[in-house]
């Protein structure tokens, strides 16, 4: 039970590895995830359905099949062998941001969609320009944005499969707080690997606290 | 006052002319009504005014210039069309868009709530009203912008009977209020004719008369444009002539009509008589004395008056 109580400096720097590459990858997905998932929502064009068909699967897409798909990009021998991120933290970034995207995707274009379908025209013939209109829809959507970004952000927070593969856990660049229980388990180190477990909880809750606080504001 | 000009607007849809207008002036200071069935394009041609769609040709000026969409523009959307936030926000957002100061801001919202008797709502949240409260304050949140054009599309549909009466009755007077140049589209002639100066008829897309409401109701020129206005269209003599919906009566008279019984409506306080006259629907009043007809009975009725329709 000590673990628990005195962690240690190894300890934090994986913390803080961890809070760094998921943030990261939350952050990107959000980038790009949002835009495109309000296009799917707002407009028609061909092939929407199968794209959002193509989404909602993406959303549910085993962690560690990304990761092997990433690998194999990334590998020596790969096709993107040349530009040596392999078992890097940015290797675990874009492997992460791959798992989120989709999450994001998904989640945006449902409260878009939930939104009053006049809303933008409405906007416009106020005088709104394109940012403050995008701005206020967001600030309308907000409870489904944040939703999108807690769900991915949860979901890459608590994943293994990929980081493990892409990542290779090494001890001193990329080893994070899943990949660290997993290895601590194996070790017979249950208390660490219980230890590391209850940081993960405590850092995956205050970041979704402060999400939900932002959500939750009156309006 | 400015008059609003649309010259050789045309759009499409599907590569179908949705909306094909050759040459419409819309006079400045009065409200005009664009009438027309469902899917005549009426809707359409209010956004495409409002810059909220494109037309693929053609040119919609006001005094001259081209409209700008969010500055000389109210537009007031069929559908209840809020953000999350109190009515106040709501009234306040386009002024504050328009960076009108805040004291200017609060005595508009105030005049324009209180003109609309929404006053008492102001620090409801505006998603929460029932429909004719929405409906208020949407008109109040066009009304405060105090734009000198001013777009309204539908303005009463899907308001409950009593609402609906109220507001049709108080509606001229609030245009008035507006002091701008009224577009507002209906699908009902009788709607048309009580809240509009002027009427746009508007079928498959094409105007099919436009001018002072008196001259087109009084004489429609087609048999769609007096079917828009509510007229039933009937062949008398091998030629169509147009009946205002309550100039049908029982009896003979100088243009009389065959009527074949459907049923008879009893509504309480009057009764009437649906069934056809040749291919067209018709309702006659029947008098509270007189024996109703059975269903294929053939009646003979009258207009009492008519005109010629091409």
């Amino acid at each position: 039970m000590s673990e628990l109580l005195a962690i240690d400096g190894s300890a934090r720097a994986i913390a803080l590895r961890t809070l760094l590459v998921s943030g990261a990858a939350t952050a990107l997905a959000v980038l790009i995830g949002v835009p495109i998932g309000y296009a799917i929502a707002r407009r028609t064009f061909p092939g929407r359905t199968l794209l959002l068909g193509l989404v909602n699967t993406g959303m549910g897409m085993p962690p560690v099949v990304v990761g092997l798909i990433v690998w194999l990009l990334l590998v020596r021998s790969g096709p993107l062998g040349d530009l040596d991120l392999v078992y890097t933290q940015q290797a675990m970034v874009l492997a992460q941001f791959l798992i989120a995207t989709p999450i994001v995707i998904g989640f945006t274009s449902a409260s878009i969609q939930a939104l009053p379908e006049r809303l933008p025209d409405l906007l416009i013939v106020l005088g709104a320009g394109r940012v403050r209109r995008l701005w206020l829809l967001a600030r309308e959507a907000r409870l489904g944005l944040l939703v999108a970004v807690m769900a991915a952000f949860g979901a890459i927070v608590s994943e293994v499969g990929a980081s493990m593969i892409v990542g290779g856990n090494l001890e001193r660049s990329t080893r994070v707080l899943t990949t660290a229980i997993v290895t601590e388990t194996s070790r017979g180190e249950v208390e660490r690997a219980l230890a590391l477990g209850l940081v993960l909880l405590v850092l995956s809750f205050i970041v979704n606290l402060t999400l939900t606080i932002v959500q939750q504001r009156p309006r | 006052m400015m008059d609003l000009e649309c010259h050789g607007v045309r759009v499409e849809r599907n590569r179908r002319a949705v909306i094909e207008i050759e040459s419409l002036r819309v006079r400045g200071g009065r409200t005009t009504a664009i009438l027309g069935p469902n899917g005549s394009g009426k809707t359409t041609l209010l956004r495409v005014i409002a810059g909220l769609e494109r037309a693929q040709a053609g040119r919609i000026t006001f005094g001259g210039a081209p409209v700008v969409s969010g500055s000389s523009i109210a537009f007031v959307f069929q559908e209840q069309v809020f953000l999350t936030r109190s009515v106040r926000d709501n009234l306040e957002l386009g002024l504050r868009l328009r960076r009108v100061e805040s004291a200017q801001r609060r005595a508009r919202v105030n005049d324009a709530a209180s003109l609309l008797g929404v006053s008492h709502l102001l620090d409801r949240r505006a998603d929460r009203l029932s429909g004719g409260e929405g409906r208020r304050v949407s008109l109040a949140r066009a009304l405060c912008l105090r734009t000198p054009l001013v777009l309204m599309d539908e303005p009463l549909e899907g308001l409950d009977e009593r609402t609906y009466s109220r507001l049709l009755d108080e509606l001229p007077q609030l245009l008035s209020a507006f002091d701008a140049t009224t577009l507002l589209v209906t699908h009902n002639g009788r709607e048309a004719l009580q809240l509009a100066q002027d009427l746009v008829v508007l079928v498959d897309g094409r105007v099919h008369a436009a001018g002072d409401k008196r001259d087109i109701a009084t004489r429609p020129p087609t048999s769609a444009v007096a079917e828009a206005l509510g007229y039933f269209v009937l062949s008398a003599g091998g030629r169509s002539v147009a009946v205002a919906p309550d100039a049908l009566r029982i009896g003979t008279g100088a243009v009389p009509f065959s009527m074949v019984v459907e049923r008879v409506l009893d509504l309480v306080e009057r009764r009437e008589i649906v069934g056809r006259i040749g291919e067209a629907r018709v309702r006659v009043p029947i008098e509270a004395h007189e024996v109703p007809p059975s269903a294929d009975d053939v009646v003979i009725v009258h207009a009492e008056r008519s005109n010629e329709v091409s």
